[in-house]
């Protein structure tokens, strides 16, 4: 609402005109492109190939979908994905909030240097190759570990979770300490609930971030043993291979002929997409709240 | 809240050594219990980002995998001053800079712009459901936005086929093949990906003024777009100043996933920039010493950058980040 202070004006209503004209435009780009994956993959390829397919389904098909749900690989991609989310983001997200629980605790003489210790690194760091020499000489190329353990604690993290914490009263965690619980105790029991909102929207991005993300898995795991998702698309994207196993697998199965390549990427795309869909906007008031605690740190 | 200490300092004691390590120990030992979560975190640290810096030594010697380090010859600058002898050194440098200046002016503009036209929406309703579909494309990797844009601006992508069909063109644009095409294509994904993103941070920034400001500009006759230009855009500009003072210091990150899942072997004029070819010449072709020098000279000149920046922050805006 505007406020009534604000005059109506003429050239008022024809700004509010074209700004909201601008809004439905904007809507229309940020939606369009994954409408028309959605419709592609919905189409099938044949028919897609010779165009003019703007807003609806011509020839109505879930081929491309039984074509990439009969993958094996992508069930266990799929199983990949999801599991790196969970124990990736569950880790980080335990451990980053006791970080910043030790560096909050206001007599801990070592608070400073471990804030410190962590800090330094937000601004320096050893770069890909060093980095890459180390994964590979801590043997962890090529297993599920290279996933959670490089991430498992996290300075930026710390930071929002520890000026988040230290806006909370200190005298409950202090009569807790009295009555002799331990640290972890007065972590979990005491501290960490008055936290949700925080660990909230770092779970966010966290999850964001272990779904979405690729290159790691490329880097690190060359074998190919532990693909997620995401590497199942891109190989689809830039794999001529699989053009020509398509092929095959068409000359196999009379069903599978009006696939084309084009077509079975807009359904994986579609596949690895969904889930973001449909649950960020429920999430949309933590990470929001999570940006703003970043924004006025002073 | 006052915390509640337990402090026992019998007064009068002697502050001799023995006492002083005994005071230390004892509260060593006070403190065990978040020293030995300390002590995880400081080994994880040091393996997973101090142990790489130290790793930084590599771009001195002439490293063979599997080696030793004394073993390897120690070759001083030598991987250096090569770099700088290489024929596409400027190309990469030149990409670097123009792909970072563009997100740093276009990219940088829009997100406020766009916050000052979310503020001027008058259905909250209708201002919400716009500011949710804008934050979408933050939340897919490039892999997806690759796909879609390799989908819908390849030779046979819905945008081609429009433009043919209502007769703009003959034949299908290269948008993707062609390198002159490459940095606006960049600029205008990077845009679509983070602009609804990047508006939070300013949008928020908005919600902070004092609705006083605004009153009182009313009374002075200003309209909505002086309100604009001489209330909201000043009451934003610390934040405009330093998300400009962070971009600058981060100029030599020109995106890396982006060049990589969007460039291909005909673009690469246009795309490479320095992270994608310390990749290319350390990963891929095994050259790690090398990469590993041209890698340090990027992050020690970024460190700087991040200290002189940070340093003008303090002095324009009273905000820093370290």
């Amino acid at each position: 609402m505007r406020a009534p202070y604000i005059k109506n004006t003429i050239s008022g209503r024809i700004f509010d005109f074209f700004n909201v004209t601008f809004m439905v435009i904007l809507m229309f780009i940020m939606l369009y492109p994954f409408w028309n994956q959605l419709i592609v993959s919905l189409n099938e390829g044949i028919d897609t190939a010779r165009g003019g397919l703007y807003f609806w389904p011509r020839k109505f098909t879930l081929d491309n979908y039984k074509y990439m749900l009969s993958e094996s690989n992508l069930g266990r991609g799929a199983a990949i994905s999801v599991l790196r989310v969970v124990v990736g983001t569950t880790t980080c997200l335990f451990c980053s909030g006791i970080l910043a629980y030790i560096t909050t605790v206001r007599w801990f003489s070592g608070r400073r240097f471990i804030r410190l210790l962590y800090i330094i690194t937000m601004y320096f760091s050893g770069g890909m190759i060093p980095f890459y020499l180390l994964i590979v000489k801590l043997r962890l190329m090529d297993t599920f570990t290279v996933y959670w353990l490089p991430g498992l604690f996290s300075a930026y993290y710390m930071l929002l979770i520890s000026s988040y914490m230290y806006n909370l009263p200190e005298a409950l965690a202090e009569s807790a300490r009295i009555d002799g619980a331990s640290e972890i105790r007065i972590y979990l029991q005491i501290v960490a609930p008055m936290c949700l909102p925080v660990f909230a929207a770092i779970a966010v991005f966290s999850a964001v971030g272990h779904w979405n993300s690729w290159f790691d898995v490329i880097l690190y795991n060359p074998s190919g043993k532990w693909d997620t998702l995401q590497v199942y698309l891109r190989k689809i994207l830039l794999d001529v291979e699989q053009v020509g196993k398509l092929v095959d697998e068409q000359k196999k199965m009379e069903a599978m002929r009006k696939l084309t390549p084009v077509s079975v990427r807009a359904a994986t795309t579609m596949i690895v997409t969904l889930p973001i869909i449909f649950t960020y906007p429920f999430f949309q008031k933590y990470f929001i709240g999570g940006i703003t605690i970043g924004a006025v740190k002073e | 809240m006052p915390g509640i200490r337990i402090n026992i300092r019998p007064e009068g004691e002697a502050t001799t050594k023995s006492s002083k390590l005994n005071k230390l120990f004892k509260r060593l030992y006070r403190e065990k219990e978040l020293w030995f979560i300390a002590a995880f975190a400081i080994v994880w640290i040091a393996i997973f980002a101090y142990y790489p810096m130290y790793g930084i030594i590599y771009g001195f010697f002439n490293y063979v995998p599997g080696k030793k380090l004394s073993e390897c010859e120690f070759v001083g600058l030598k991987y250096f001053i090569e770099f700088f002898k290489l024929p596409d050194v400027w190309l990469i440098i030149r990409n670097t800079l123009v792909i970072s200046t563009l997100n740093l002016t276009i990219g940088f503009i829009a997100p406020i712009i766009l916050a000052l036209l979310f503020n001027e929406l008058n259905n909250i309703t209708f201002k919400r459901i716009v500011q949710t579909i804008s934050y979408l494309p933050h939340f897919v990797s490039w892999v997806v936005v690759a796909s879609i844009i390799f989908s819908m601006l390849g030779n046979e992508g819905v945008v081609n086929d429009m433009l043919i069909r209502f007769g703009f063109i003959d034949k299908p644009i290269g948008f993707l093949g062609e390198g002159k095409y490459f940095w606006g294509l960049l600029t205008a994904a990077n845009i679509w990906k983070g602009v609804g993103w990047s508006s939070i941070i300013y949008v928020s920034a908005i919600a902070r003024i004092d609705q006083e400001l605004y009153q009182a500009g009313a009374v002075d006759g200003l309209g909505r777009l002086g309100m604009a230009w001489h209330i909201t855009l000043p009451g934003i500009r610390p934040t405009i100043l330093l998300l400009f003072i962070l971009g600058i210091g981060g100029i030599l990150n020109a995106g890396f996933e982006q060049q990589l899942l969007l460039g291909s072997p005909t673009t690469r004029e246009y795309h490479e920039v320095i992270d994608t070819y310390v990749y290319r010449y350390g990963i891929q072709m095994g050259r790690y010493s090398f990469a590993t020098a041209v890698g340090f000279m990027k992050s020690f000149i970024g460190l700087a950058l991040v200290i002189v920046t940070n340093k003008m922050s303090k002095k324009l805006t009273d905000m820093s980040i370290i």
